[in-house]
């Protein structure tokens, strides 16, 4: 794996394609992606949803999956849905359009 | 997660999908049996078969995949198996053994709904662990040959409550101030009070219960997204569309419950069951497709303007349904209602037509 702050940006930037189909936000300006962080030679990739009984788990997971797989030099990874510390709506980024992706409104 | 454990749950998750679909197509059948369809059948399922295969065969075994799929533990995923076999069971005429796969079904589902309130106590999530009890209820007394409609006032609450809950819980980002949460908490449980209540007086309470139906209603309308959204593009509005219909009915329903309370069977009866159903449920089932397919297909389904007319007759079908009941023309009805099969059926149709259509198109 290439050095974490190299990569860093290039994989948030990979997150912030991966959308949350109930909000039509990105899940970085969701403040769903928790952590980033190299842990024993792989990369560690920490995300939550909303609620923990949320459905779309496995979605995001498998987005998330599909985010990295991109990514030149990034090796081994490991991608964990935490559920603490809970999600909460002051996590999102200020200035959010919710809704705007997919598709931006039509004038 | 082990890439075993992966696989299996996978598998698991499919099987138990395509249970959901099959418990959804013959919860319609046996509708249409209800109306009067005869037609050759492999299967020992007759008109009484409907209730039951729409609430657990569909609705709860969907609800319960659903919360499998957010916990991803493997007991998790015994709930809807419970409700799926219990499905298997009605179809050949195991009416007593289903039964009994009903209730583990539903008790599994309240423990899910148990472990979420521990993790988060939240009143998103007590308003769905209320929805899970009110499932058990039905159950416990459907298999205590409990007549239908003694016990449906808790069917209709499972679906509700468990509507209810994820919206208060998405319109979270409206940011609605606590007062207004906790009197939207408040309504619920003397809604869920009022259900306990029409065991004792049915008219009084359905009364009362439905002047709570229009506040919830009402409140919704002001908090919910959708009066922003409605304004927004492609499924965002589609969305928001299903959502204020469904809320429409809702009010509907609740003026039609002051005024004639819950007869025991009739037109009235059927006219009121299948707003909450049809007019609300199928309504927020449409509108929330668009995230539901993702969740458990794991793929976006294409937004196409054909939706908004399996919606609009979804709609259109039922008010001719309900214009029948309070004129009691069976006809009409009869219309109505074969009306809405088409619609859910269409609506199914788009959504899968389209799923295969990006899927080979991407090929």
């Amino acid at each position: 794996m290439k050095d974490i702050h190299q990569i860093r940006p290039k994989i948030v930037e990979r997150l912030r394609e991966v959308i949350d189909p109930e909000l039509g936000v990105n899940i970085v300006d969701l403040g769903l992606i928790y952590q980033i962080f190299p842990e024993d030679d792989k990369l560690r990739v920490d995300f939550t949803t909303t609620t923990p009984g949320c459905p779309l788990r496995r979605f995001l997971h498998q987005q998330v999956e599909k985010a990295l797989q991109d990514i030149e030099g990034i090796g081994e990874y490991e991608i964990n849905m935490v559920m603490k510390p809970d999600w909460k709506v002051e996590m999102i980024k200020e200035g959010v359009v919710f809704f705007a992706v997919p598709p931006p409104p039509r004038k | 997660m082990t890439a075993y454990k992966t696989k299996l749950l996978n598998t698991l998750f499919g099987i138990l999908l395509v249970t959901a679909g099959m418990g959804l197509l013959l919860g319609l059948y046996t509708g249409l049996i209800r109306l009067g369809l005869v037609l050759p059948s492999a299967f020992e399922l007759g008109a009484m078969a409907h209730g039951p295969l729409m609430i657990n065969g569909f609705l709860a075994t969907l609800i319960s995949v659903e919360r499998g799929a957010a916990l991803e533990k493997l007991w998790t995923y015994i709930a809807p198996a419970s409700f799926a076999i219990s499905t298997f069971l009605l179809m050949f005429g195991h009416t007593a053994a289903g039964g009994y796969f009903l209730i583990l079904g539903s008790v599994l589902l309240l423990l899910i709904m148990g472990y979420l309130c521990k993790i988060q106590p939240v009143n998103h999530h007590f308003i769905m662990a209320g929805g899970a009890l009110a499932l058990l209820n039905g159950n416990l007394l459907f298999i205590l040959n409990t007549p239908v409609f003694e016990l449906s006032g808790w069917w209709v609450a499972f679906p509700l409550l468990t509507i209810f809950g994820e919206r208060l819980e998405l319109n979270r980002i409206m940011r609605p101030p606590k007062k207004a949460v906790h009197l939207f908490t408040v309504l619920i449980f003397l809604w869920i009070l009022s259900l306990a209540g029409i065991h004792a007086e049915r008219d009084l309470f359905w009364q009362a219960g439905s002047v709570l139906i229009i506040a919830i209603s009402v409140w919704l309308i002001r908090y919910d997204v959708a009066r922003r959204t409605i304004k927004s593009v492609e499924w965002t509005r589609y969305s928001a569309w299903g959502l204020l219909t469904g809320y429409g009915w809702l009010i509907a329903v609740g003026i039609m419950g002051v005024i004639f309370g819950l007869p025991q069977a009739g037109f009235m009866y059927d006219a009121i069951l299948h707003i909450f159903f049809v007019g609300f449920v199928f309504s927020m089932i449409f509108a929330h497709a668009a995230v539901i397919i993702p969740a458990l297909t794991g793929k976006i389904v294409p937004y196409s303007h054909y939706f908004y007319f399996p919606l609009i007759l979804l709609h259109g079908f039922l008010l001719i349904r309900i214009l029948g009941d309070l004129f009691m023309s069976a006809g009409w009805r009869n219309i109505g209602s074969y009306g809405n099969v088409a619609a859910i059926l269409l609506f199914l149709g788009g959504i899968i037509f389209q799923l295969f259509y990006s899927h080979f198109k991407k090929k």
